[in-house]
């Protein structure tokens, strides 16, 4: 006789229990109305590791010793793509808010340093040297320094070739991709070559700190939708070697379900109009200045 | 100005041997030195040093930085032997609650390495270290977890443990610990509070 295979359902109260417990480990909170993507996944991740039902599965995900369950579950949950001018609302509090605190501490024709990690093909860092030139109007009196760094040789490879699909740069205003692209085919914009030129790209593992230890006296680093990747421990390895790789007053940006309150103390949160990014303080700390949020 | 093209970019900044030693003698007096980040370097490179973990946890007994303590947190934390939660143990008992929860934290990021002392720490005679224990269940990655927990059920004689162990039951709890939490109920009859939590978590547990 063939056994029907039931799906494992998900409940009301499997989906609020699940829910407080996920935003407790990562900090990503999902609405009511993701309801429906967020028990398909777990669904896919029940089906996927055998286990009978929801609460079984919760079980074992609750208490693995590896978190490696966990981590899946985060990929699944933490679908990302990446396209030029994504998550832009950063982009504009760089140009607004987080540069004219850093040239505080600068004069003209001083050095500014940005830091773009994981640089994947390179849509970040170039969205960042676009915005400068067009949306920042201090560019001409300082010097901006863009680094680019990725753990994978071969997405820095497509990042320096430069060459991007019509979706990938979907987002950025017309006048832009026509002055810094050309388009090679219906589907292929090659970005120009002077801002290849313009950001530094280089292989860097950030839970590492002999790749880190040379990135010094950064002004603000974007590192957006990769820390969600990583396990407890190796957040607070990349959350040290950003720290220590920023310069005093320095900004951190993280991804939108990204928080680094429950990585590390060591920042201060910092709420600007288009964006909560995170500071290193200006000065040491002392254990009761509270810095945490 | 404006951006600083690739041809023209100096190092960053060159890595050179520092002059002073990185070899674990070496690393250990810095940790005394007065200079907050020669602390803190020398708290994260200490990571790689398994046998510094004692001198790494007297440096957080001490140390007022809070950057150079969460160093300390995270090398113990990649060490993770029995010498690390030996020196994240006596910190469960200072009145910092940053020091406290960061400790608490870090212990529960090494499971195999604090579950043998997790009997002695439920029998502790500070009401604060058991209840701090218990905190530490709610997080700890294990499969005797809800083990440690229906013994506290069965024999803690502070409502307020009972109370932080029904609290994680709540959520960890399944349909054969429903008994153990009605016996707490039970025992601790005069109590409404233990009355409310226990129904809250024998609600949650049996929900369809």
């Amino acid at each position: 006789m063939k056994t029907a295979v039931t799906q494992p359902v998900i409940t009301d109260a499997d989906f609020l229990k699940f829910r407080e417990f996920f935003y407790r480990k990562t900090g990503i909170y999902f609405e009511d109305n993701k309801r429906y993507f967020v028990d398909k996944r777990l669904i896919d991740r029940i089906e996927a590791t055998g286990a009978d039902n929801f609460r079984a599965y919760f079980i074992a995900l609750r208490f693995e010793a590896s978190g490696a369950e966990l981590q899946q579950l985060v990929n699944a949950m933490t679908v990302n793509e990446t396209y030029f001018f994504r998550e832009f609302y950063q982009f504009d509090c760089l140009v607004k808010d987080m540069l004219a605190e850093v040239v505080r501490h600068k004069r003209p024709g001083e050095r500014i340093r940005i830091w773009s990690i994981p640089s994947s093909t390179g849509e970040e860092p170039y969205s960042i040297a676009i915005y400068l030139l067009e949306r920042w109007p201090l560019i001409d009196q300082y010097e901006v320094e863009i680094l680019s760094s990725d753990i994978d040789t071969t997405v820095l490879s497509a990042a320096q070739r430069g060459v991007y699909s019509a979706r990938s740069v979907g987002q950025l205003p017309k006048p832009y991709l026509e002055k810094y692209f050309r388009r090679r085919t219906d589907n292929e914009f090659e970005i120009s070559r002077d801002l290849v030129a313009a950001v530094d790209f280089s292989r860097v593992n950030l839970s590492d700190a002999n790749d880190t230890r040379r990135f010094r006296d950064i002004d603000v680093i974007f590192c957006r939708n990769l820390l969600i990747y990583f396990d407890d421990l190796s957040r607070r390895l990349a959350a040290e070697a950003m720290y220590d790789a920023l310069s005093p007053g320095g900004f951190v940006c993280l991804g939108h379900s990204e928080s680094m309150s429950r990585i590390s103390s060591l920042y201060t949160v910092r709420r600007f109009p288009d964006a909560m990014v995170y500071q290193k303080p200006l000065s040491p700390m002392s254990p009761t200045s509270g810095n945490r949020s | 100005m404006g951006l600083r093209k690739n041809s023209e970019l100096e190092p960053l900044r060159p890595v050179i041997d520092r002059a002073l030693p990185r070899d674990a003698e070496g690393l250990i007096a810095q940790l005394r030195s007065p200079d907050v980040e020669l602390r803190r370097w020398a708290a994260r490179d200490l990571a790689a040093h398994p046998d510094a973990a004692r001198a790494l946890g007297e440096q957080l007994q001490q140390e007022l930085d809070s950057s150079v303590r969460e160093a300390l947190f995270t090398s113990l934390g990649t060490i993770a032997t029995q010498d690390s939660v030996g020196a994240l143990l006596p910190l469960l008992r200072r009145e910092d609650a940053q020091l406290r929860n960061r400790a608490i934290e870090t212990l529960a990021s090494m499971p195999r390495a604090v579950a043998t002392r997790i009997a002695a720490l439920l029998g502790d005679t500070d009401v604060d270290v058991r209840i701090f224990t218990v905190n530490l269940l709610g997080e700890l990655r294990h499969e005797q977890v809800t083990q440690w927990l229906l013994n506290v059920l069965a024999s803690e004689r502070d409502v307020n443990v009972v109370a932080a162990a029904i609290d994680v039951l709540a959520e960890a709890g399944q349909p054969e610990h429903v008994a153990a939490l009605r016996a707490a109920r039970q025992r601790f009859a005069q109590d409404p509070f233990i009355g409310f939590a226990a129904d809250v978590a024998i609600a949650r547990i049996e929900c369809p």
